[in-house]
């Protein structure tokens, strides 16, 4: 089971990292996805090492999740639709308002 | 660490999966075209799918192939093909000092995170089989559950099993999810009908 943790981790860290060190929104909101997604497979590998609680847990939590995610892929687009059509852009480090 | 490795080793059919998801996440990280970012979540979440079957969970398996790759995924293209984006628009990146240094972060993040779940000895034995168990015994949502699925009783993690799951213990949460996709939806018509004011 240490095996499925362990990928989960790596697989986090490494949408951590995009999202991050990258400036292009499109790849900052599919690197966030990517973290959901490790941290879905350590949720169901939990709930298969102790699947003795019936209530499947991580099960339920995965799929409250993938809801949240889709929500938030919708709403990001969304937003990004809107910047590209007044900006011209989707570099992140080209929105600097809020600097001051 | 040993074992970990003959217990990957001893596995092929996750070992080919995480090698997998892994080449697919750091497509995403690294390619400058969003299209093999894409492409790369794509190779990623069908992996997952299959690991998530390696883990009895076949209905959350469906869910995802459904909701990742059929909804957001599609979604995401359609969104890099509607902006069309020329070189020039996809926007500079951080140098290589920069993404290096942030790579060093990350990876020692990685390493400590490893570190503690190496640590763990309640991880390191290995998942105990699935008995025959019955969920909400003596009401009406009764459900007997195994591993296969034989004899009366249905699969673990099926969708009788995460369905009965679902709405019962869980119905509350379930249906704060229905307000916050409206929230989002209404959320996501408003955004992209606004123009933002230009900069100044």
């Amino acid at each position: 089971m240490i095996k499925y943790i362990a990928l989960s981790a790596v697989v986090f860290s490494i949408g951590a990292y995009g999202a991050i060190a990258r400036r292009n929104l499109l790849i900052v909101l599919m690197s966030i996805e990517l973290m959901l997604n490790g941290v879905n497979v350590a949720l169901i590998a939990f709930a298969r090492h102790y699947w003795d609680s019936l209530e499947v847990a991580g099960h339920a939590f995965v799929l409250m999740v993938m809801a949240v995610a889709a929500a938030e892929v919708g709403v990001g687009l969304a937003l990004m639709i809107a910047l590209f059509r007044t900006r011209k852009t989707v570099d992140a480090g080209e929105l600097r308002e809020l600097k001051g | 660490m040993t074992e970990i490795i003959n217990d990957v080793l001893g596995d092929p059919v996750f070992a080919i999966c995480a090698l997998i998801s892994v080449m697919g996440a750091l497509t995403v990280v690294s390619r400058r075209n969003p299209i093999h970012g894409a492409l790369g979540l794509m190779l990623a979440f069908l992996a997952f799918a299959v690991l998530f079957i390696r883990l009895n969970a076949t209905f959350l398996a469906a869910m995802h192939v459904l909701v990742y790759t059929g909804a957001i995924l599609v979604l995401f293209l359609f969104v890099i093909m509607l902006l069309n984006l020329s070189r020039e628009e996809l926007g500079r990146e951080y140098g290589v000092a920069t993404k290096g240094a942030i790579a060093l972060l990350v990876a020692v993040m990685c390493g400590l995170l490893l570190f503690a779940i190496g640590k763990d000895p309640d991880l390191a034995r290995p998942a105990s089989p699935i008995v025959d168990r019955v969920l909400y015994p003596g009401s009406a949502q009764e459900l007997r559950v195994a591993e296969d699925g034989g004899a009366g009783s249905k699969p673990w993690g099926g969708v009788d099993h995460v369905g009965t799951a679902l709405f019962g213990r869980w119905i509350f949460p379930f249906e704060l999810v229905s307000v916050l996709i409206i929230v989002a939806i209404l959320g996501a018509v408003v955004l992209a009908k606004r123009k933002l004011p230009p900069e100044s």
